[in-house]
């Protein structure tokens, strides 16, 4: 993990940020979800498209080509892009291969798009890899969580209630974010009726529809030649993305893979897990949570859920975790969450987040697994 | 009419049933399931990964009962364990009956799983309390 850190050397910044709500499959195209998103984002930062020198579209489901189809609706400059695909982490992807290509210096503005429509079925490549398996057919992903849900309660003695109450807390948080996909507050009663899978219920399950996002970064030079403001631009301290290793025998493999990759990220910014104010991460099912915000080191084995019980982990606490509402409330539409997740980060690290401001946020953290099993972290601070 | 295995590269029909795993000739690393390609740990080819015969049977890591699922088999509400083996991998399978949580030793066995229109029967690995 010999890794230059080019983000120190060369800075690169967030500069504007879009997004198209996240919403079940509708008529709408991807392409006019994802212009919406990049439309807004050109706007945030106070740019126009020509200014724009390279775009990456995170997405796992379209199907190949998507990019320009798109984007050359806002002009058909002929800048190089680039389709990402990296599972449940696509968009954070896009925003990794955005921010080397401007640390890197071949571009000084470059768009980082995430944006998806389900067509049912996740098509997923290790199905096909010929590996069978016992579980094939019976263990779907809300059993897999649902079976380490069992462990994590069992461990630490920890009630479904307690779990529940992730679940409680960021469909609390999506119900003021106008782009989340589920936008209501629900009771403890709501949110444990309508079992899935073990201790996972419905509303303990994130919702795949379709949306878009977007996120502009820009380099030092970049910022200075097209006059951007310096003050709503926000740093990206560390980008890192991680695959599975080998972990003994029934260890949790999406919460050991977070640990290294978040440890790797910690390490390049020169950043502690206490220095965190606000961060999103891969809640797809409520277990999961608790599993990252542990891996990430917010706190230690078994103490996420009583810490999210007394309100550390909701806006105003101690660190803010899920403030859009996350995965569960905002929702997961595969190739936009992960840059969803940059912008709600950064909303939070202005100071723009309106009712849902964590007071006083100054360094964030985006984290997604995905499929493969692939881990992306990125750190972001306001300078 | 035959019996077959759903999944014959994981199984042995015998009473009891056995699970196939296998172990690298290079590093010594032990995997469930059976690889068609190579050493996770040390990247050997699959010449040199070697069958290993696992008794079916071990202790229940944690546990979920599936109230909904996308297919009509299996039907709901079943129940899917994480199964520390004997042999020291650990699987996920469907543990039938009731009584069954953390901590519960557990043991293989076959189910009829499918009769097609010749009878001929194709056989799973479930698990049981055991007895
Ligand atoms: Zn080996």
């Amino acid at each position: 993990m010999n890794e230059t850190n080019v983000l120190r050397d060369s800075p690169v910044y967030v500069v504007g940020i879009g997004l198209h709500r996240y919403q079940r499959r509708s008529d709408t195209t991807y392409v006019e979800l994802g212009l919406t998103a990049a439309r807004s984002a050109l706007s945030d930062a106070g740019i126009t498209w020509p200014d724009v020198e390279a775009a990456y579209t995170g997405t796992a489901l379209l199907g190949m080509g998507s990019s320009r189809i798109m984007l050359s609706r806002l002009g058909a400059t002929g800048i190089p892009m680039t389709q990402v695909e990296n599972a449940s982490a696509s968009g954070s992807s896009s925003v990794a291969q955005a921010c080397l290509e401007v640390a890197s210096g071949r571009s000084d503005v470059v768009l980082a798009l995430g944006v998806d429509k389900p067509r049912g079925g996740l098509g997923a490549a290790p199905s096909q890899a010929g590996i069978e398996n016992l579980e094939s057919g019976a263990v779907v992903p809300f059993t897999h969580f649902a079976l380490l849900a069992s462990e994590y309660m069992h461990l630490h003695g920890v009630t479904a209630e307690q779990v529940a109450k992730v679940a409680l807390k960021n469909h609390r948080n999506g119900a003021s974010n106008q782009y989340a996909q589920r936008q209501k507050v629900r009771t403890l009663d709501e949110i444990l009726a309508e079992p899935i899978s073990g201790a996972m219920t419905r509303l303990q399950c994130c919702p795949v529809g379709e949306g878009a996002a977007a996120v502009v970064v820009a380099s030092e030079d970049g910022i200075r030649r097209l006059h951007l403001d310096r003050s709503r631009a926000v740093r990206i301290a560390a980008s890192v993305t991680r695959t599975e290793g080998l972990y003994d025998a029934g260890v949790g493999i999406d919460a050991a893979l977070t640990a290294e990759t978040g440890s790797a990220a910690f390490d390049q910014a020169g950043l502690e897990p206490s220095d965190i104010d606000v961060l999103e991460v891969h809640d797809a099912f409520a277990i999961e949570e608790l599993l990252y915000a542990e891996a990430l080191g917010l706190c230690s084995p078994g103490e996420a859920a009583s810490l999210i019980e007394s309100g550390e982990f909701d806006l105003g606490g101690r660190c803010a975790l899920s403030p859009s509402g996350g995965l569960l409330a905002m929702g997961h539409p595969i190739g936009p969450t992960g840059t969803g997740q940059v912008v709600e980060v950064t909303r939070q690290l202005r100071g723009e987040a309106g009712s849902r401001q964590h007071p006083g946020a100054q360094i964030g953290l985006t984290h997604m697994v995905g499929i493969g099993a692939v881990c992306v972290v990125h750190l972001l601070v306001s300078d | 009419m035959t019996v077959q295995a759903r999944h014959p590269q994981l199984l042995r029909l015998t009473d009891p049933p056995i699970i196939l795993g296998h172990q690298c000739i290079g590093c010594r690393r032990v995997a469930f399931p059976p690889d068609p390609y190579g050493c996770e740990r040390c990247g050997s080819p699959r010449e040199d990964l070697e069958e290993l015969v696992l008794e079916a049977q071990g202790t229940v890591r944690a546990v979920a009962t599936v109230h909904r699922h996308h297919q009509p088999s299996p039907a709901t509400p079943f129940t899917v364990a994480v199964i520390q083996l004997t042999g020291g991998p650990v699987i996920k399978a469907i543990v039938a009956g009731a009584g069954v949580s953390v901590g519960t030793e557990v043991e293989g066995v076959l189910v009829q799983d499918v009769e097609d229109a010749e009878g001929n029967i194709l056989v799973d690995l479930q698990f049981r309390v055991m007895t």
